[in-house]
């Protein structure tokens, strides 16, 4: 005789039991998940690139080195890599903009320079990804300039000095320059386009003074929506922040200044104390394959370090891939920049509060 | 003669109630009617921002636009789609599920102690038990985060419970404190005199008689460490995020209407665990006191 089998009934106890099994699960998972490979801990960002290394170069890296790639994608990375211990950091491969990897080697977090000998495809980079504006190697940049809206009749936009006319008030865009990086490139250039160089900031504050009215955004992805939204009609945009709307009929463009476009790196340093050094050089050699950069930077539209890759013509025809494109990057000192910032900061707080 | 007298009399004095009436009545009204105005523009203020979330989440525009130009589930179809944002959500509730029973536990066992322990520096203990209230939560997440970095056990699950359940403690003990206040002791003496064992007691007796406050603190607990994004930000490691930070580091590179739906769907998530503590627990015991 067997017991009839009806509807099946919750009560308290069963209740109890799931929930008490799917809590020690949840808490027990990432050590019944951690196997014997080694782990190699990274930053990285999310968006486009994270789905692209997650999806595909991440998990080619896994299988070819047999190691796991642990990518924290959660701001903010500096403050995290100050926090832990020096002898065992938190990361083993810092992935973020100049700025922050100048402030990172300024606290001794990060290594200054990538050997070439470890990391052989050093050899094939543009000067820029390894010159003295840069800690560690630069795998990507994107081109600061101007972007427009193509449907509001401005004509043909040429130099970066036409954002100051008095036509575009109203419907001019920057960024909060404390917190973005791209606002803080673009006031060095102020300085080189006003007064006698980058470090003019005399020069660069007058020329902010000028710029108001001014809409400011602090995240660089809120900048694409108001040129999206035609809210701004002629701001301050990295190429990459255009170019990703491309086939999607959107009135948008950008300018690339004939006094040249300012560079904002994507650059990867290896920690000092980590213990997966060999790892972590062959992930610094691994993103600057010719293979792994086009990939990346066809599905994000960053202009690769590596002078030997060969992108499709559309990519080619807009991106940084020749020498003479090359020769328009003008590089920030962040180093001076971060050393001046409390002050940078406390000015420029004021003329835009006002 | 005397009766007109008297009807004129009486009239007069109806005549002067009602005008007496009427002068109290005019300002009560107007009273009642700023006292509604006021509520009404409040609960605007706390609506507002959540209809212009919805808007945003059902507007076909990849940016905030006013008024909207149509409506549009593909911004729920996107986040609903995306991997990363599905396991957020449900890295998200099974952190808060876990947190809130913790919290309960703890911050109704702390209560209790608090309140009926007769323990010395019993004031000193509660303002303890609530200091993690009065600390900017995010020093709370690094303080956290350094001490689990010098323990270097790295960043556990455990510890991220173990910082939820930190800042959500407070919600309880305050909640199941206000129950408290009002417990009549007689009635676990009569349990004990009856012959109930002391756990007997504090199955049948006790705790029946402090559940509204702990569920209470326990809904506070769970939305506050389903919304939690402060004490995350150090706490959450690699392929372990929760859904304010997933949302966080989209923001940062997209910022079209699929916040909106994942912030539709947090609303609406919010009032399933509200009506399903209800019809389970009972949550309406609460509302009586």
């Amino acid at each position: 005789m067997t017991k009839s089998s009806g509807p099946l009934r919750l009560n308290r106890r069963h209740f109890l039991a799931a929930g008490t099994s799917l809590g020690v699960a949840t808490l027990t998972a990432p050590f019944v998940a951690r196997a014997d490979e080694p782990v190699l801990n990274i930053t990285g960002w999310g968006g486009k690139w994270g789905d692209i290394m997650r999806s595909d170069v991440g998990p080619a890296f896994e299988k070819e080195f047999k190691c796991k790639l642990q990518t924290d994608t959660a701001l903010p990375f500096l403050p995290k890599l100050q926090a832990s211990s020096r002898s065992v950091p938190i990361y083993d491969v810092l992935h973020t903009n100049s700025n922050e990897q100048w402030a990172a080697a300024d606290m001794g977090l990060v290594e200054p320079k990538v050997d070439p000998r470890l990391v052989p495809n050093l050899a094939d980079v543009y000067p820029y990804a390894i010159s003295d504006k840069i800690v560690g190697v630069s795998i990507f940049t994107s081109a600061i300039g101007l972007g427009m809206r193509t449907d509001k009749g401005f004509g043909s936009i040429t130099s970066w000095k036409e954002l100051w006319d008095a036509k575009y008030n109203g419907i001019r865009g920057g960024y909060v320059i404390p917190v973005n990086s791209l606002g803080q490139a673009f006031l060095m250039m102020c300085g080189t386009l006003f007064g006698k160089g980058q470090t003019d900031l005399d020069a660069a504050y007058a020329a902010l003074e000028k710029l108001k009215p001014i809409k400011l955004v602090d995240f660089t992805g809120a900048m694409e929506k108001l040129f999206l939204s035609g809210e701004v009609g002629i701001g301050v945009i990295h190429d990459s922040g255009i170019y990703r709307y491309d086939g999607q009929n959107q009135p948008i463009d950008f300018v690339t200044p004939t006094e040249g476009v300012l560079s904002l790196e994507q650059v990867l340093t290896i920690t000092p104390g980590s213990k997966m050094k060999e790892l972590a050089n062959a992930y610094v050699d691994y993103m600057l394959r010719p293979d792994v950069q086009k990939k990346l930077a066809e599905t994000v539209w960053y202009s690769p370090a590596n002078k030997k890759v060969k992108l499709d013509a559309k990519y080619d025809a807009r991106l940084l891939t020749t020498p003479e494109k090359i020769s328009k990057l003008i590089q920030v000192d962040w180093k001076w920049y971060n050393a001046q910032k409390d002050e940078i900061d406390s000015r420029v707080n004021r003329i835009f509060r006002a | 003669m005397s009766a007109a007298i008297s009807q004129t009399t009486s009239q007069g004095l109806s005549n002067e109630r009602a005008a007496r009436s009427l002068r109290t009545a005019a300002p009560w009204r107007q009273g009642r009617a700023l006292y509604l105005a006021v509520n009404i523009a409040v609960l605007i203020f706390l609506l507002v921002p959540i209809a212009i979330v919805i808007v945003f989440a059902l507007n076909p525009t990849p940016f905030i636009q006013f008024p909207p130009v149509g409506v549009s589930l593909r911004w729920f179809e996107k986040f609903f789609a995306s991997r990363e944002f599905m396991h957020a959500l449900g890295f998200s509730l099974e952190v808060a599920a876990i947190t809130t029973a913790c919290a309960s536990v703890f911050g109704a066992s702390a209560a209790l102690a608090i309140a009926r322990g007769n323990l010395p520096g019993a004031r000193l203990m509660l303002a303890v038990v609530l200091s993690p209230l009065m600390l900017p939560a995010i020093l709370t997440g690094l303080a956290l985060f350094q001490t689990y970095v010098l323990l270097d056990v790295g960043r556990p699950v455990w510890g991220l419970v173990a910082g939820h359940t930190l800042v959500t403690i407070p919600y309880v003990v305050r909640t199941t404190l206000a129950v408290l206040h009002n417990f009549d002791l007689r009635l676990e003496e009569a349990a004990r005199n009856l012959g109930a064992s002391p756990t007997r007691t504090f199955f049948e007796v006790t705790l029946p008689l402090i559940k509204p406050g702990v569920l209470a603190g326990a809904i506070f607990a769970f939305i506050v460490s389903f919304d939690q994004f402060p004490v995350s930000l150090f706490l959450v490691s690699p392929g372990s995020e929760t859904l304010p930070i997933t949302l966080f580091n989209y923001l940062k590179f997209d910022l079209d209407g699929t916040i909106g739906a994942a912030s539709v769907v947090s609303i609406l998530l919010a009032f399933v665990v509200v009506i399903a503590l209800d019809r389970t627990v009972g949550l309406r015991s609460y509302v009586k006191l």
